[in-house]
């Protein structure tokens, strides 16, 4: 079966295997079938020497997290991320991956009054105990938000879809934050509703090139930066330029930043007001330390405003979240997540940091201490240094 | 559950060898699907040709010896895998034997501090065990460049050496007891933690043997204590001989450091692309020496080693200043391998050992000779052990190519021999090094090592076709079963 | 092809000297002659060969033949500033590999079976086979070398080895000190060569740069009152292996006087120890090893290093 995938990027890999201990799959099975090495393996076994699509293929494919965590262990530099995307959306193309109906959450994320109104439907059924708890939904999503509000035109804090239904108030400290260090804020709320990103995650790339289109449209009017909050919205976005491959895609992709990565260059603009009593671990969303490769700005900004910054001695391996991962194959995502537990148990932190919604809702529905850096900054500098998450 | 299982066609093989295995395990720890199947067949080496038969994930020693039983009874052979980073096809299964993966095996044991021993599951990845250590000040000292992802069970299969094995030895000799399940299905304990267990060492005998003696279930490990003082240092040459000869000199003043690693340009370029550790990629080789111990002896030590690199023209001498940028350098010596995929998608990879003081003529031996047939080489190895690694790179998609490769090789390795050497210093003979065994040694040689197999292995089950050569091997005698029908390969 | 050249004559020789079918011992120094069990009365007394082929220091390893002596290894080493793992009491290179005990400072010199590279002897059949290789790394092929040592000449006789040999320290001073528990002696330090105790004192073998033996003085001066001492106590007859937290553990009320090498296991007493079960699964292999290798029994018959 054609693949679709680059024969040069399929071939960069010498099945060295150093990919696999930074894999989440592979380290919660030991089976290699569930590791990059085995996957590229199977790609090529498809691909090249045209081996039945059984259904154990398929599963392979279907169980990669799509953290990428084996990119930044691969010497070779193999772009895993393109062989796998590419791969599941052939196969979601010829109806083998992500079964269809799913797209109808997806339709969902694109049109905000809808997701609103879903979210709050969830948010009764949720605290009526109505929601498995294997889907990961919190049992406690906002049923009122409070409106956005512009206060400049000096960046654009991109609000996204899921985020800005259950953890608007991320968005809003990370906006008070943004403006402590003197700057301007444009929401982008219902201007752009969704990036693409879960879309591109699942295989319906052709849906994620129009979230893409629209987004880029939507917030060109100048070049000022683009904020994003959420690791993965930020990662989608930056990736446009391969995605939609056009030179305004490019430089679209050019003016996104992590929040993070964004304030750590203008620390010294904030306040120094005193630091939060909390030892505080710092979860790094994939997305931020494997494709973004900016992680480390997440410590630049947090270290001023807590007692003590403690890292996980797990070489950033994946939680499990991946976007609609945990949703679709909850028992991995456990078992992933367990793993993430006991690194974070290791070393006992007041409160654990991570900087994308995903992980945060994953994690906390275990039972994690969980906030977004930008709460806690917003904290610190409310001087509202009461521990406790939520 | 997940979503996808409920699409999911479920295999209905009739295999009774399938059907026995998955009774005795559980149906979903023997895979028996083509593309998975595919999978166990390869490792890290270039070697195409393996069939692999059902592959069986077990938990215990109890479900390995049930595994072997069934091997037994259905007359199959029976072959272990780790993480498959073998580099001499060892791992490769040959004939459609049953794979035995280790992966589910990964546990730690215990830590014996009093004893100075962990007792661990083969499946345990080496950096995990050394990882899971450090909080109590040890660790275990062969580090094979690929420690982040091969295991213990491999690392005794192979004997694994690695860059500190030039001070601390190669794991053979920190492997104290090994829980085995021999060929013939029954459990025995070679070794013991005490240092002199008595009797022939048969532990020694099966440290290294490729998994054709039998499945290793439980290991103890010797507990090396880390050491309070590391000194780094980084020299570069104009002159790749100048080097090996620094190295030579090295050794001959006494010294024994903990790592003495070169490599030359082509190979630092790669490496620093991937790492930007700072290493010089204009210098025609650079030798990256690690001395430890207590801090006075360190520092002496290190001073002799620059001391001795600058009067063999050593262009500069760097000293890692912090343990950041030490960790820096090493990582890139240590992804060496897979970065060569910057310069081409397929390496063939050589091992041999030569006397240290040979290292420089050898070097240039290996130059003529790839530059003869046209072959990129590029170098990294253990110059303190002078164990080569000279890796010939190329695209296996260029007819011709891999003829010149294996000719290239095969010089290589006669050279290697010519100087005193031998065939695989730490990666093993498995398929691809046999045709040059009977290069070093004799017939009545042979012979012997097969005896040692027979008494292990008398019918030739355990990972059948590997090490001895045709003609010198049991494998002759039971001759590899054909493929059977219907397997994927 | 033989690895083996015209220049080993006295090899050859020796292989003569075996031949192929009477019963048949090597004859060492006899320091440990009774080891394994006794000597059928049937067998014929042959020597190995002697001197050292070849030594290249630069190279840390040496070549040498079976029947010389342990003390002639040691001198020609010792011109050099090198040493062996090899125990000196009088016995010959062959012996020491052949019987494969260690030295009380094993800590510092590591054991015997981890400095044998490469060895050839003379099989049952008569032939000269070559085990391992002269490097000091070598993965080519099955450990006849492991298997050899210890083995008491019942699988091959010993004709010649290749030993790695390692720099003498600079500096080496043996300590002693009264009423100190050796383990924490042993764990005060980083790399002590030897750590000795006999129920009531504990010596602590030092070696290395004179600087970082002072370090190390000063951290054993921390948990006793440690005294320069001229050398080990003298060991009791009988040699024990042990576990090492097991020898850290004994008492002379049970064992009698005794030498302990603490971190190591092995155990100088007045009494024998205990014999050990050899585990069954393990006899069928090693009785299968001896018939492969000497089917007719005639290397060294009485002496059975399994028993």
């Amino acid at each position: 079966m054609d693949l679709k995938l680059d024969a040069d990027e399929l071939n960069a890999c010498v099945q060295c295997g150093l990919c696999m201990p930074h894999c989440p799959t592979f380290r919660v099975t030991g089976d290699e079938t569930l590791s990059p090495r085995g996957r590229i393996r199977l790609m090529r076994e498809v691909h090249e020497h045209d081996a039945p699509m059984t259904a154990e293929v398929v599963d392979a494919f279907a169980t990669c997290v799509q953290c990428r965590g084996c990119e930044p262990a691969c010497p070779s530099g193999v772009n895993y991320g393109h062989l796998i995307e590419t791969t599941r959306e052939t196969l979601t193309r010829a109806g083998k991956l992500t079964p269809r109906w799913t797209r109808l959450g997806f339709f969902a994320l694109a049109h905000p009054r809808l997701l609103r109104a879903g979210s709050s439907v969830l948010a009764v059924a949720g605290r009526l105990r109505l929601v498995p708890k294997r889907f990961g939904v919190p049992r406690d999503l906002p049923l009122r938000r409070r409106r956005h509000h512009t206060s400049g035109t000096d960046v654009y804090l991109f609000t996204g879809c899921v985020m800005d239904a259950w953890q608007r108030d991320v968005h809003q400290a990370g906006q008070r934050v943004i403006e402590a260090a003197g700057f301007g804020v444009t929401p982008t709320g219902s201007l752009s509703p969704c990036c693409g990103a879960l879309q591109a995650h699942a295989g319906f790339t052709d849906d994620a090139r129009r979230r893409a289109t629209a987004t880029i449209a939507a917030l060109s009017e100048d070049d000022r930066p683009i904020l994003v909050d959420s690791a993965g919205c930020g990662a989608a976005m930056k990736d446009y330029g391969h995605l939609l491959a056009t030179p305004e895609a490019e430089a679209f992709s050019a003016r996104v930043f992590d929040i993070q990565e964004w304030l750590a260059e203008r620390i010294d603009r904030l306040p120094a007001v005193d630091p939060l009593p909390m030892c505080v671990a710092v979860q790094d969303p994939c997305h931020l330390r494997h494709v973004q490769r900016v992680h480390l700005a997440t410590r630049t900004v947090l270290q001023p405003f807590v007692r003590r910054i403690i890292e996980l001695d797990d070489d950033g391996l994946c939680c499990g979240a991946g976007g609609a991962y945990s949703v679709m194959q909850p028992e991995l995502a456990g078992e992933i997540r367990d793993r993430k537990i006991r690194a974070i148990d290791d070393v006992d932190p007041d409160v654990v940091a991570s900087a994308n919604p995903g992980c945060s809702m994953h994690l906390a529905a275990a039972g994690v201490n969980i906030e977004h850096p930008m709460v806690l900054i917003d904290r610190a500098l409310q001087g509202t240094a009461s521990a406790g998450g939520r | 559950m997940s979503l996808l299982d409920r699409f999911r066609r479920t295999s209905n093989v009739a295999d009774p060898l399938v059907t026995a295995l998955q009774h005795a395990l559980a149906p979903d720890r023997v895979r028996n699907d083509g593309a998975e199947r595919s999978l166990a067949s390869h490792d890290a080496s270039v070697f195409e040709g393996g069939v692999s038969g059902p592959v069986c994930f077990p938990t215990s020693t109890d479900e390995v010896q049930r595994i072997t039983r069934i091997a037994v009874e259905h007359d199959r052979g029976i072959v272990p895998r780790g993480a498959g980073t073998g580099l001499a096809g060892g791992a490769i299964p040959l004939g459609a034997p049953i794979v035995v993966s280790t992966g589910k095996m990964n546990r730690i044991l215990e830590v014996d501090i009093e004893n100075r021993v962990a007792w661990v599951q083969p499946g345990v990845i080496n950096l995990d065990l050394s990882r899971h250590l450090r909080p109590r000040g040890f660790h275990f000292a062969p580090d094979p460049s690929s420690q982040q992802v091969c295991t213990l069970g491999g690392n005794i299969a192979n004997n694994s050496g690695g860059p500190h094995c030039l001070a601390y030895g190669v794991t053979d000799a920190h492997v104290l007891a090994i829980e085995v399940v021999l060929p013939n299905g029954d459990v025995v304990l070679l070794g013991g933690l005490d240092p002199e267990p008595g009797g022939y060492d048969l532990r020694g005998a099966f440290v290294g043997s490729e998994g054709t003696l039998g499945i290793a279930t439980r290991i103890a490990v010797r507990l090396t204590k880390n050491p309070p003082a590391v000194r780094t240092l980084l020299l570069s040459f104009a002159e790749t001989r100048d080097a090996a000869q620094t190295v030579s000199a090295i050794i001959a003043a006494g010294i024994v450091p903990a790592a003495l690693e070169v490599m030359d340009q082509r190979m630092t370029v790669a490496v620093e692309n991937y790492v930007a550790a700072g290493y010089p990629t204009d210098a025609a080789a650079v030798l990256l020496a690690e001395v430890e111990g207590l801090p006075a002896g360190v520092e002496i030590e290190a001073d002799r080693i620059a001391e001795i690199g600058r009067a063999n023209n050593a262009t500069g001498v760097r000293q890692a200043a912090s343990d950041e940028e030490r960790a820096l350098l090493w990582k890139g010596r240590k992804t060496a391998f897979g970065a060569v995929a910057q310069v081409a998608p397929d390496y063939y990879l050589h091992d041999t050992v030569v006397p240290r003081a040979a290292l420089a003529d050898m070097l240039e031996k290996i130059y003529e000779i790839c530059e003869r047939h046209d072959v990129i080489v590029m170098n990294v190895f253990h110059a303190g052990d002078g164990n080569l690694h000279p890796l010939l790179v190329f695209d296996a998609r260029v007819e011709g190519t891999l003829e010149r490769v294996h000719a290239a090789g095969a010089e290589i390795v006669r050279a290697s021999l010519d100087a005193g050497g031998v065939l695989s210093g730490e990666h093993g003979i498995g398929v691809e090094k046999q045709g040059y065994m009977d290069e070093l040694f004799s017939d009545a040689d042979l012979d012997h090592q097969n005896r040692l197999r027979q008494a292990f292995d008398p019918t030739c089950r355990a990972n059948p076709g590997k090490v001895l050569p045709m003609g010198h091997s049991c494998a002759d005698i039971q001759a590899l079963r054909a493929v059977p029908t219907g397997v994927w390969g | 092809m033989s690895s083996l050249t015209s220049a080993d004559e006295a090899l050859h020789a020796f292989a003569a000297d075996v031949g192929e079918a009477d019963p048949i011992a090597v004859e060492g120094g006899g320091s440990r002659w009774q080891t394994g069990g006794v000597l059928h009365e049937t067998a014929r007394l042959v020597s190995a060969p002697d001197g050292i082929v070849d030594y290249r220091p630069e190279e840390m390893v040496i070549t040498v033949r079976a029947g010389t002596p342990v003390a002639d290894l040691c001198t020609a080493l010792a011109e050099t500033g090198q040493r062996s793992a090899l125990p000196e009491r009088g016995g010959t290179v062959g012996g020491a590999v052949a019987v494969g005990e260690n030295r009380l400072d094993l800590l510092g010199r590591g054991p015997v079976r981890d400095s044998v590279l490469q060895v050839r002897y003379v099989s049952a059949q008569g032939d000269i086979i070559t085990g391992g290789g002269p490097v000091v790394k070598n993965v080519s092929g099955f450990n006849i070398p492991k298997l050899m040592v210890g083995s008491l000449g019942t699988l091959g006789l010993i004709a010649e080895v290749v030993l790695r040999t390692n720099p003498t320290p600079p500096a080496s001073q043996w300590f002693r000190a009264a009423g100190v528990d050796p383990v924490a002696a042993r764990n005060a330090v980083l790399r002590p060569s030897s750590v000795l105790w006999n129920g009531s004192s504990t010596w602590v073998l030092l070696e290395g740069h004179e600087r970082d033996l002072e370090h190390e003085i000063t951290a054993l001066a921390t948990i006793g009152d440690f005294a320069e001492t001229e050398g080990p106590p003298a060991p009791p007859p009988y040699r024990w292996s042990l576990p090492p937290a097991e020898a850290a553990a004994l008492h002379r009320e049970v064992v009698g006087d005794f030498v302990a090498a603490i971190g190591v296991g092995i155990v100088h007493a007045d009494t024998a120890q205990p014999t050990r079960e050899v585990d069954p699964g393990i006899a069928v292999v090693a009785e299968r090893m001896k018939t492969l290798f000497d089917p007719t029994g005639r290397l060294n018959p009485g002496r059975n290093p399994n028993a």
